[in-house]
């Protein structure tokens, strides 16, 4: 039985690896999402490293150049011309010099839609910078008056934080993990469909089926050459991702994202569960579907369930239950390894263990399916 | 020896078999003849196990297709239509790939698929990929693969079909030599040509069971015709499905 499960293999991967058309499409994603990603993260730092400066309007600014000019300070500057300012004018008050003379509350009248999204940021900018301007001359008032002005503060908040550099960028570090675990699923997708709803409509599964072997041996050596080169993709994409990713200045963001040997060895080993339940995945799929174009549109949905857990995971979404759950698990813990905290082993344990149980589940279905004349001839 | 008994089977709403008995000899070319649609693949599906007859039973060499599948399909070489080729594998490759599925060890399969690559006179393409093959070469490559193993009976679906002179009658020559080994050959076709040239135990078969059978003499004078055409189209009661 090995010795016809290798003869079946090593067909399967020949045949497989002179299909270059597959083989790039895996390659493609394997090497332009990791530069992508790169590129994304680079364009983002920039525009974190040089905050724009904020031009508002500003009314009757004459009246307070202190004022303003602690909003310069803060880069927040008046402008004359509509198309380059803000729709944001602060409107200081006539009275507002003889209401700081008298030391009463001097009125600026702050006008913005708070309902635009994208104003609010710079809307609550300008409200910092006055309120800070506020508490500075307030202090000073007070001490003027012999007063101390720590009086007006009753608590103090000392925050420690404990966030070690690289445990902070956890949603960037999130989409960099899932971009391993779906180079799993998209590296071999083509090839999945190919070896098996392919060679249905090239006519070689019956003839294969003619043979003396059983079905389970002909799924097995498809999820076998399926895997190999899904985790041909994983590897690309791991080294791709080493030396891109290097090059991305994390230091700006506090942060640092390294692929390190420890932690490509690591991926290895958590990931091929998860390509082995891919490819019984696809290959259960592609037999189901009537034709080649059928099976490309269901795999394609399907793989939307892997997705959605990857993704849950890395917009941290009910995290409790769902680290649980096959995939969710496995990148959780890729994200841990990278952010040097402890591996949570009882979910990485019990998701592989589902994994693995699917995968077995997945490749009797598909062998099932083999025996029943109306999937081996389509009709 | 081939053994066919009471073949029933139901496709969708059509009686693809129904009832069809046969017998096909060692040691003989049995043509399976039927216009198109008589249940011509059908039968040989059956007989490989890839079909479930609704009843009756098949028989390879004795052994029933349907409880010894494995045991079964070990005595038997197909010739599928069609061919089934892998584009991107070598007829080498191919052939020595299914060679080891038939369950020859990888040296003995390597030299057996020598032995029929030059039998079959294809060194020329043995070691190009099969994409882009002409008919004839399709058809020599699946030949090959249906004979490496040297199984006792021979299956063939429309061998003949797209043809030219020089690869029908590498064929004829290789049939003619399996029968001479003493090998069960069974063919199915349409074309009266080479069932008439070629077999000497001729079933004739429409909508899915067995019209007449015996020797193309024999059912000449059964239809009391000239020609195996005539007696066919006499015996069937039309002239559908007849290539020339």
């Amino acid at each position: 039985m090995i010795n016809l499960l290798t003869v079946l293999f090593k067909k399967e991967v020949m045949d497989a690896s002179r299909d270059k058309r597959s083989i790039m499409a895996g390659l493609y994603y394997a090497i332009g999402a990791p530069i992508g990603v790169c590129l994304l993260m680079s364009v983002l730092l920039q525009q974190l490293a040089s905050p724009e400066a904020l031009k508002i309007n500003i009314e009757n600014s004459d009246s307070a150049p202190g004022l303003i000019a602690h909003l310069n300070s803060r880069d927040i500057f008046a402008s004359t011309d509509a198309n380059e300012r803000k729709d944001i004018t602060l409107s200081i008050s006539d009275d507002y010099q003889q209401k700081m003379s008298e030391g009463r509350p001097a009125t600026v009248t702050l006008i913005a839609d708070k309902s635009d999204d994208k104003l609010r940021k710079h809307i609550n900018q300008v409200e910092k910078a006055i309120a800070l301007y506020s508490s500075e001359i307030a202090s000073l008032r007070l001490v003027s008056r012999g007063v101390d002005p720590s009086l007006m503060r009753a608590i103090v908040i000392e925050v420690h934080d404990q966030a070690t550099p690289d445990s902070k960028g956890g949603m960037i570090l999130g989409i960099v993990v899932l971009t391993l675990i779906l180079a799993l699923f998209y590296a071999a997708m083509n090839l999945a469909i190919d070896t098996s709803a392919g060679e249905r409509e090239r006519n070689s599964l019956s003839l294969l089926l003619s043979h003396p072997l059983h079905s389970l041996h002909i799924v097995l050596a498809k999820i076998g050459a399926i895997t190999t080169f899904s985790m041909l993709g994983l590897m690309v994409i791991l080294v791709v991702s080493k030396f891109s990713y290097a090059m991305v200045p994390w230091q700006q963001m506090g942060f640092s994202i390294t692929i390190t040997p420890a932690f490509m060895l690591f991926s290895i080993a958590i990931c091929l569960p998860i390509a082995l339940m891919s490819a019984s995945l696809q290959v259960f799929v592609s037999f189901m579907a009537k034709s080649f174009k059928e099976a490309q549109s269901y795999v394609t949905m399907v793989l939307f369930i892997p997705m959605a857990l990857s993704m849950i995971t890395t917009y941290d979404i009910a995290t409790d239950k769902v680290q649980w759950l096959p995939i969710a698990a496995q990148q959780f813990a890729l994200m841990e390894f990278i952010k040097g905290n402890p591996i949570p082993i009882p979910q990485l344990l019990l998701s592989t263990v589902i994994t693995l149980v699917l995968c077995v589940a997945f490749s009797f279905l598909s062998a099932r399916m083999l025996k029943s004349e109306k999937v081996v001839f389509g009709l | 020896m081939i053994k066919v008994t009471n073949l029933n089977k139901k496709i969708g709403d059509v009686n693809a078999l129904n009832g069809l008995s046969f017998t096909a000899q060692d040691g003989k070319i049995t043509g399976l003849l039927g216009p198109n649609g008589a249940g011509k693949t059908t039968c040989l599906r059956t007989v490989f196990g890839l079909l479930k007859a609704d009843s009756g039973n098949a028989e390879i060499d004795g052994i029933d297709v349907a409880k010894e599948p494995m045991v079964a399909k070990q005595k038997l070489g197909l010739f599928p239509d069609p061919c089934g080729l892998y584009e991107r594998l070598t007829p080498r490759e191919y052939i020595t790939f299914f060679a080891q599925l038939s369950g020859l060890n990888a040296s003995d399969a390597k030299q057996a698929t020598i032995d029929v690559i030059n039998k079959l006179a294809m060194n020329d393409i043995a070691d190009r990929r099969c994409q882009g093959f002409s008919q004839g070469q399709r058809m020599k490559t699946a030949l090959a693969q249906a004979v490496v193993h040297n199984p006792s009976n021979i299956i063939l679906d429309e061998p003949t079909r797209g043809l030219d002179v020089m690869s029908t009658r590498i064929l004829r020559e290789l049939l003619l030599l399996l029968k001479a080994q003493g090998h069960c050959v069974l063919f199915s076709s349409h074309v009266m040509q080479e069932v008439a040239a070629l077999c000497d135990h001729v079933v004739i078969m429409a909508n899915g069971q067995v019209i007449a059978q015996g020797s193309v003499a024999e059912l000449c004078e059964h239809a009391g015709k000239e020609t195996l055409e005539e007696a066919f189209v006499a015996l069937i009661g039309s002239d559908e499905g007849i290539a020339a």
